[in-house]
């Protein structure tokens, strides 16, 4: 909680009525008001789907609202969905995806956001765009850095600064709007820490923040108001002094949150998939078996070799030696062709890229890597494919359970959701899911840890890649640690905990080796 | 967790709906006639507004029965290679190479039987193969050596335009019997042949993007190779089957050019170019908006036919044809960026501003 003057009898900066917005027959935002002060932070928190992204989108002029919304900007009305309106230019947004060219360089950046100075000859005055950008980065306590560096080279902090930066230049406003739609996703927790110390200066100045994030702890850390989206309502609008996170989470999910993991079976003896001295990409020597109706983890941080290892073991990375048995057959060629067919599954991280179809149907995104059952006289038979679907739609608790929407309008949960049921279905002996919950929210993650927990009760055996030690610590039965490539850890029973995790993935002393 | 269910019927869910693409959710209100709607088959009604029009400009020439088979039979071999087109287009591949590739396969015919005296049915099936291996080298290069298939299809299609001249020496071919010529102008029930072997190649591909699982393979490479891949797909072989096939369908189509002709013509293949991709490309917002797809190809092909065929006979210089293919294909592309459909070419990509 921050000790920041806040105004609250002062006149809103920007304040929307009565905001609704359908998609179809289904309604994204119902009657939302919001009013952003100057000088103040104001958390947006909500589950996945709530409706946080459109009404940001709606801010900024993507979506257009239903009729009945009104717009109230330093006092005057407003028009909301006029894209070039006057009031826009007060409100600088940061979306989540930054929005910078990776391949040019941070001047670049910088300077086509609001165009190069030129010579009357046409010739770029680098010598003031250097000057002009080295003094905006200086704000952020990035005047050192090299002007003449491509973006995508730089760290996930600076690439986050410097949007802010790109969002922040020529613009001298005490009575603005800045709106940070999940920039944090992807920094570590000093990182955050270095972006909020950026941001603080602003409010001194009148500006008003509305700061969008999944984490509670960053919620608590920078905002002094939070408004808590569920279902496309507003539910709360209050200041976030005497709230605790318990609080704030029963608040987004609705009643009670059920407990965040379910319990674990004690699985079975038979070893299921068996890996033996695997060497290849960034991983050495790894060797390790996972039972039937098992969950074990690997953990590691960015770099130990941790994320070669879905891929070494669904065939996509070519090991250089070693070898992977499925029961006990042996993966030969490795392919992911060869994995599937001996009953091995991949969930992979990177879903939008690397996992979902976006345009194609759920039904399409859930047969695919198996679609004989459905072939019968001479064609895939449709009827069949969409019942089965939907019935295991419910199963995964994706809702609505509609196999022809498209993937890419769900939610991140939901997708999520649907990947797990698209390799559930294949029957797998070998469940690999890599970063599982990675961008889904809180009530989803629980969801799939439930999802992951009931295969692994069904006899499948469960390889978890993470790097949230706590998950692995809860659900797994026992967890292996690489760095440098290498397994450095083992932790089971009493030594599976978090901690024993992060210890064993940062220092150099093994954390405890048991049998 | 027991596998596999029952197969039930979701409560409130449409009858069934074989034509409807992804994107399109399912609402309870949305009736059987959407089928009919504007947006669901605009060029149906841009087809039906030339015919008008042109009825009214030009009714002596325009409203004829001849008018009406020579349309449908001259463009049936630009339906051919447009509908041949879709599945590399719908598995997110390019291919620039074909309207060459049926210039070669014509000449070859042409030269095979006109000046080497080959039997007709020994010369056909030789110039279908050297056309689908030209087709597969295509393929190689996209998948095997990964270069991006719009530089490695034009870069074929000059080399084919140099074959073009080499068999012939840049002389057309004559003296083609007339059996061979039969291939292209004989009848069955009053319509020409090209357009009955037109529907049969329409209704296989059809057949296999629409009912098969290698036609999911297909539209799963298309929509993300990558996820595709990790799914199972062997998209390189996707890819490559795809424009070998288009490769195969190029020498039939060439085959059928000296056939209907009565000659080997150097200078035929390019004019193909432009009216099959912008058959492809208007095609993939009609019937399923937002996917490559066979019969929404095959509408695009013919109105578009409709107006070129409407200007001629209007009277128009000679060169409007060729603006109006242009400004057909630009169009196209135009709604089907809006449809998002030419994302999923890499080579193509237009940069969209963050949303």
């Amino acid at each position: 909680m921050s000790d920041t003057h806040r105004p609250v009898d002062a006149e809103p900066i920007l304040q929307v009525t009565g905001l609704s917005k359908r998609f179809g027959n289904q309604r994204a935002l119902d009657a939302v008001d919001l009013a952003l002060h100057p000088g103040e932070v104001c958390a947006l928190i909500g589950q996945n789907g709530s409706g946080k992204s459109t009404l940001i989108k709606v801010l900024a002029g993507y979506h257009t609202a239903d009729p009945g919304a009104a717009l109230r900007f330093r006092g005057r009305p407003a028009p909301l969905d006029d894209r070039s309106a006057p009031w826009r230019r007060h409100v600088r947004f940061i979306h989540q995806d930054l929005g910078l060219i990776p391949t040019m360089s941070v001047l670049d950046n910088l300077a086509l956001a609001i165009g190069y100075r030129t010579t009357r000859a046409g010739r770029i005055r680098w010598r003031d765009e250097r000057r002009r950008a080295s003094s905006i980065l200086a704000q952020f306590e990035l005047g050192g850095l090299d002007l003449t560096r491509p973006v995508g080279s730089l760290g996930q902090v600076e690439r986050t600064l410097i949007a802010v930066a790109r969002a922040l230049l020529d613009w001298e406003d005490t009575s603005g709007v800045l709106v940070l739609d999940e920039p944090t996703a992807a920094l570590s927790r000093p990182e955050v820490t270095r972006l909020f110390a950026a941001i603080r200066p602003l409010t001194q100045r009148g500006v008003a923040v509305l700061f969008v994030s999944h984490r509670f702890e960053e919620a608590f850390a920078i905002a002094d108001r939070v408004v808590v989206l569920r279902d496309g309502r507003v539910v709360a609008d209050r200041p976030l002094a005497g709230l605790d996170e318990p609080g704030l989470l029963s608040l987004m999910i609705g009643g009670v949150p059920e407990a965040m993991y379910p319990a674990i079976a004690s699985p079975g003896d038979d070893d299921a998939f068996t890996v033996r001295r695997l060497t290849g990409a960034r991983v050495r020597e790894l060797s390790l078996s996972v039972a039937r109706g098992e969950i074990v983890g690997v953990a590691g941080l960015a770099g130990s070799g941790r994320e070669d290892v879905p891929g070494l073991l669904f065939g996509d990375l070519r090991p250089e030696r070693g070898e992977i048995l499925v029961g006990d057959r042996r993966l030969e060629r490795p392919s992911p062709p060869a994995a599937i067919k001996l009953g091995v599954a991949l969930v992979p991280s990177d879903r939008v890229h690397r996992s979902i179809l976006r345009e194609h149907s759920i039904r399409e995104n859930v047969t695919l890597p198996m679609l004989r059952p459905l072939w019968r006289r001479g064609r895939i038979d449709r009827r069949a494919e969409r019942g089965e679907v939907a019935a295991w739609l419910e199963r995964v608790r994706l809702s609505p359970p509609e196999p022809e929407r498209a993937m890419g309008e769900l939610s991140g949960g939901n997708q999520q959701k649907g990947v797990i049921a698209r390799w559930l279905r294949t029957r797998p002996v070998v469940l690999l899911l890599d970063e599982p919950t990675q961008g889904v929210d809180v009530g989803s993650k629980s969801a799939i840890f439930r999802l992951i927990a009931g295969a692994a009760s069904d006899g499948t055996a469960v390889l978890m890649c993470s790097s949230e030690a706590k998950d692995l610590a809860a659900i797994c039965d026992h967890v292996i640690v690489l760095r440098h490539g290498a397994a450095v850890a083992d932790l089971r029973g009493d030594v599976l905990t978090e901690e024993r995790i992060v210890a064993a993935m940062v220092t150099d002393t093994p954390a405890g080796v048991s049998a | 967790m027991s596998v596999h269910e029952p197969p039930e019927t979701v409560a409130g869910a449409d009858p069934p709906r074989d034509q409807q693409g992804p994107g399109q959710q399912t609402a309870g209100g949305r009736s059987r006639w959407h089928v009919l709607s504007f947006s669901n088959i605009s060029a149906v009604y841009i087809g039906v507004a030339l015919v008008v029009l042109f009825s009214i400009w030009v009714p002596s020439t325009f409203l004829t029965s001849s008018t009406l088979t020579t349309l449908l039979s001259e463009q049936a071999i630009t339906g051919i290679i447009a509908v041949a087109l879709v599945l590399p287009f719908a598995a997110g591949a390019f291919d620039l190479s074909f309207a060459y590739n049926v210039g070669f396969g014509a000449i070859l015919a042409a030269s095979l039987i006109g000046n080497h005296g080959f039997p007709v049915l020994a010369a056909i099936v030789l110039v279908v193969v050297v056309c689908g291996a030209v087709g597969a080298a295509n393929g190689l290069l996209a998948t095997v050596i990964g270069i991006n298939p719009v530089i490695a299809t034009l870069a074929v299609g000059s080399c084919l335009s140099a074959g073009v001249n080499w068999v012939s020496g840049g002389n057309d071919v004559i003296g083609l019997s007339a059996s061979y010529q039969a291939i292209a102008n004989n009848h069955l029930l009053g319509i020409q042949l090209p357009v009955w072997y037109m529907l049969a190649i329409a209704i296989a591909v059809w057949y296999v993007l629409q009912h098969t699982p290698p036609g999911r393979h297909v539209y799963a490479t298309g929509g993300n190779r990558e996820a595709a891949r990790l799914t199972g797909v062997r998209t390189g072989l996707v890819v490559f089957s795809s424009l070998a096939v288009v490769g195969l369908a190029a020498g039939f189509a060439g085959v059928l050019v000296s056939s209907q002709v009565g000659a080997g013509d150097p200078s035929v293949g390019p004019a193909y170019l432009l009216p099959a991709l912008a058959g492809v490309f208007l095609g993939s917002t009609q019937l399923h908006p937002g996917r490559f797809n066979v019969w929404g190809t095959l509408i695009s092909v013919y109105v578009l036919a409709i107006g070129v065929k409407g200007l001629q006979l209007a009277g128009a210089p000679f060169w409007l044809p060729d603006m109006f293919n242009g400004l057909a294909l630009l169009i196209a592309v135009g709604i089907s960026q809006r449809d998002h459909v030419v994302r999923t070419l890499g080579g193509l990509r237009k940069l969209r501003p963050p949303a």
